[in-house]
């Protein structure tokens, strides 16, 4: 009895009509090709992965230094603001500039 | 227009080239994704794919097989392409659906009817598709070329790339398969 049930689905593919492509095949795949085919247009700011990457990798090195940079314990950074208020006021003073009013 | 003209056609991306290898293997290519697939719309979908990886690839057609052959062989690998992928989505759909994530029904296939088929042999041949779809992957594409697409030992071998003997095995083993599968199955 199971074998016969076991030939009788094994055999339920015999006479098989072969199905055919659905109608209008050809429009279909034509329309699909030119779609696909077609240069897609990216707006200016869509950007290439590569690029992308490249400028987050750049990004990320800019962020590194400037943070390593800031925690630089270094003399010089702390000078600057001195040295660059004393260049103020000798440029000022040589070109007599003086922040004085002259309502005063 | 010769196997030759046609894909000399081909090879210069000739329309009318184009049109021609469609329409002699446009029902072959539908049967046999079909056979694999057991959806209409997605055996549709991925002919398409074919005959567009075909116009894509023609240059690295070598000729030492058959059109025909080359053409199967697209085939086949694009349907069990999409069978795997079809088969992941299932499977992350379920991990997602786990965790609540998303809860939208996953593709569950239903019960296949070959348009093909006789009438009274309808029941047995969808019950027959489903147990297919769990063979082994040769045994499945030697069984579907053999028994939906009736290509010869000779031809699947060729489509396989495998001797006419290895084809006979995997018949027979696949139909050993399908028996103790349905002597499994609940009367």
């Amino acid at each position: 009895m199971e074998v016969n049930k076991a030939d009788k689905i094994l055999n339920s593919l015999n006479g098989l009509k072969k199905a055919e492509a659905p109608d209008f095949f050809y429009t279909r795949l034509m329309g699909r090709m030119q779609h696909e085919m077609e240069p897609v247009k990216r707006p200016f700011f869509q950007l290439r992965p590569l690029l992308v990457t490249s400028a987050l990798v750049l990004l990320l090195v800019v962020n590194v230094f400037s943070v390593m940079q800031l925690n630089k314990p270094s003399g010089k950074i702390k000078t600057r603001p001195i040295e660059k208020s004393a260049t103020i006021e000798s440029f000022a003073e040589a070109y007599n500039l003086n922040t004085t009013s002259v309502y005063e | 227009m010769t196997e030759e003209e046609l894909l000399f056609g081909l090879r210069n991306k000739e329309e009318a080239a184009f049109k021609e290898l469609v329409s002699l293997y446009q029902d072959r290519v539908f049967n046999t994704a079909l056979g694999f697939l057991q959806n209409q719309s997605d055996a549709e979908d991925i002919s398409q794919e074919v005959f567009i990886q075909v116009y894509r690839s023609i240059h690295q057609f070598k000729e030492e097989s058959l059109l025909s052959t080359w053409v199967y062989r697209i085939t086949t690998t694009k349907c069990l392409d999409h069978l795997r992928s079809r088969k992941r989505k299932k499977r992350f759909g379920f991990i997602t659906s786990l965790f609540g994530e998303d809860n939208k029904p996953v593709y569950e296939p239903q019960d296949f009817n070959h348009p093909g088929v006789l009438q009274e042999n309808k029941e047995d041949a969808s019950q027959l598709f489903k147990l297919v779809n769990e063979l082994p992957e040769n045994q499945r594409k030697a069984f579907i070329l053999n028994k939906v697409e009736e290509l010869s030992y000779k031809e699947i071998a060729e489509i396989l790339q495998t001797s006419e003997a290895a084809v006979d095995s995997l018949l027979q083993r696949a139909k050993q398969n399908l028996r103790e599968k349905i002597n499994k199955l609940p009367p």
